[in-house]
């Protein structure tokens, strides 16, 4: 095996697993806190992807300085879907599994709306930044990798820093905790599930925006990044934003060294079987859950 | 309600029933465009595919992502079989049994881990479980990777060919709804239900629900691969692309949850009226709006009609009869 090659790909690897957590936290948050499968949670990345795309194309916004639009954006679309959607199934007597075809139902409908609204090509993030490079020794360092990486730093943290540190996140974790007893304490649950999905999507607006910066996309990617989704949340335990990243991260290394070292068709075959085995194994994470 | 006024009520159904299936059956004899007989057909696929799904979704609970799978692997065994034995035209057919039988010895392998995991899990695992078979259906070369793989066609005029497969996919779809009407009325379906409603009582109740949640998947997983096979000999071409599609899984659950999962007539009723809407929509309106009406369908399903439109609709029923009742009864009385 080369070293060079080898280092390169876990480089890259820890890169893309960045973004894999970025976009999977939300995912986590809302399983976790709301037992809520959003489903569509990679549908709304891909949206996301979608409109600060054309941001650029039409206006030549950089899609890092879009997120500034797009994330509030999403954070009321995400409010809004709750309110409309999510909130009259919350009392069903499994949440969980409506809530997966409900949220079935939403990604069916925006991916279609995409494909109505930009059609079918699939597209690629072209900035002025994309193919440079930082040459450390023998190793490279992709720009947009790098900006991915440090985004993704930057939004888990943030998510993180919000639950433990602000009011609001101390009351979404109380939600979670104790749902009946955290009513008693004042706490509007109503309120803090629908903050907690615009969040949710809010991050996956960011995630989506990431992987565009990394690969091209177009209308039926999601169902892929979705198997990520499962991945990063399963392998981090659900709930769990630390557990999240470090899935993600691990997901990444895994996919980046066999991108290396594996014929292209199978690096999919590969993830998928690598979901149901933990799944098998280990269904509640490799790491203790904890909010 | 007196137990013969029952009796006879479930003769008159069955009477009807019967009288369907013989109607069905003459119906590609009248000579009627290739076209209806092609829909007929492809209604009854649905029908059986969305029953058989019910068994383990419905009636068991595990929500199956991956129902498409079996089919493809059925379709795919049969395939395989009829080129290996060198059987001819009209025993290609014939082999979609033993495919089936694959199937269910898949289902059998497969589920002895994946029924462990519930809800969600489970769900991720067979959506998962469609699509590690379709790559790796689309990687080996001798089931034709992504060329896909062709199968001889019957040497006949394609009206009789077609009416063939029709009769052929008719009886499937009766054993399909009987053997699901068997299992809802047996000691089997009992245990089922019991698992649905809470699996930790039920196993404190001594059912053996490893056994039993296998068994339905078998059985779940038998029907989509013969109907998997006569698909495949009624194509004479199957692709990954097309016996594989994830949007087949999709639809086998959203009919059976359409129609409502408790009893074999919603997954029957679900599977026509949505093979109808579908036909209709992608006729005349452009397809992604075909399928943003699906989804806007999933939402109103979930949110309005979470039992499915048949207990929806005998709800309404039911409730306009009390109010007849208690309205009579009060003008009676006013009167008196």
């Amino acid at each position: 095996m080369n070293l060079t090659l080898t280092l390169q790909s876990l480089i890259s690897g820890i890169m893309m697993g960045a973004v894999y957590a970025l976009l999977g936290i939300g995912f986590s948050l809302t399983w976790g806190v709301m037992r809520v499968i959003n489903v569509s949670h990679a549908t709304f990345g891909l949206l996301s992807a979608f409109v600060s795309y054309s941001l650029f194309k039409t206006f030549g916004i950089d899609p890092i300085a879009s997120l500034v639009l797009t994330l509030p954006a999403m954070f009321g679309l995400g409010c809004i879907i709750y309110w409309l959607l999510i909130n009259p199934i919350t009392r069903a007597k499994a949440v969980i599994v409506s809530s997966m075809i409900l949220t079935f139902g939403i990604a069916i409908i925006l991916e279609n709306l995409i494909l109505l609204m930009w059609g079918a090509d699939p597209r690629l993030l072209t900035t002025s930044y994309t193919n440079k490079v930082y040459v450390i020794g023998p190793l490279y360092f992709q720009y947009p990798r790098l900006l991915g990486f440090v985004m993704a730093l930057v939004g888990v943290s943030a998510v993180q820093f919000f639950l433990k540190r602000t009011l609001t996140g101390k009351a979404v974790r109380a939600a979670w905790q104790q749902p009946e007893a955290s009513q008693l304490c004042g706490i509007n649950l109503k309120k803090i599930s629908m903050i907690t999905f615009g969040v949710a999507i809010a991050c996956s607006g960011a995630g989506g925006v990431g992987m565009a910066m990394l690969y091209s996309f177009e209308p039926h990617s999601h169902n892929l990044w979705l198997i990520y989704l499962f991945l990063v949340v399963i392998v981090g335990g659900v709930g769990n934003i630390l557990g999240a990243a470090a899935g993600g991260m691990i997901i990444g290394i895994i996919t980046g060294l066999s991108m290396a070292f594996m014929p292209y068709q199978w690096v999919n075959l590969l993830t998928f079987g690598l979901l149901m085995v933990i799944l098998v194994i280990r269904p509640q994470g490799l790491f203790q859950s904890e909010v | 309600m007196a137990h013969g006024n029952d009796r006879s009520g479930f003769y008159r159904v069955k009477l009807i029933l019967v009288g369907i299936i013989f109607v069905l059956g003459v119906y590609p004899w009248l000579a009627p465009p290739v076209y209806f007989i092609s829909f007929a057909f492809n209604v009854l696929t649905y029908i059986t595919l969305a029953t058989s799904w019910n068994i383990i979704g419905g009636y068991t609970g595990y929500l199956s992502f991956g129902h498409v799978a079996f089919f493809g692997i059925g379709a795919y065994a049969t395939a395989v079989l009829g080129a290996r034995l060198d059987l001819g035209p009209a025993l290609v057919i014939l082999a979609s049994l033993p495919a089936g039988v694959v199937s269910a010895l898949v289902a059998v392998v497969i589920g002895y881990p994946c029924l462990r995991l519930r809800g969600p899990y489970f769900a991720v695992i067979t959506l998962c479980f469609a699509f590690v078979t379709e790559l790796t259906v689309r990687n080996l070369d001798f089931l034709g990777g992504a060329d896909g793989l062709w199968i001889k066609g019957l040497a006949m005029p394609i009206e009789t060919s077609r009416s063939i497969f029709f009769e052929l996919m008719l009886v499937l779809t009766v054993v399909c709804l009987s053997s699901a009407h068997w299992i809802e009325t047996s000691r089997f379906g009992a245990g089922l239900r019991a698992i649905r409603e809470d699996e930790e009582v039920a196993q404190t109740m001594a059912i053996n629900t490893p056994k039993l949640k296998i068994m339905a998947f078998a059985v779940s997983a038998f029907f989509p691969g013969v109907a998997g096979g006569i698909y495949a000999c009624y194509l004479t071409y199957i692709h990954p692309d097309i016996v594989f599609d994830v949007n087949i899984s999709i639809l086998i659950v959203l009919m059976a949850l359409f129609g409502g999962g408790a009893s074999w007539v919603g997954p029957l009723v679900g599977a026509t009226l949505l093979t109808f809407v579908n036909e209709g929509l992608s006729t005349f309106v452009k397809a992604e709006f075909a399928r943003i009406i699906y989804g806007c369908l999933f939402i109103i399903v979930i949110i309005f009609m979470p039992n499915g439109i048949v207990e929806f609709l005998k709800n309404l029923i039911v409730k306009r009869r009390l109010r007849t009742k208690f309205v009579k009864n009060k003008s009676s009385q006013l009167l008196s």
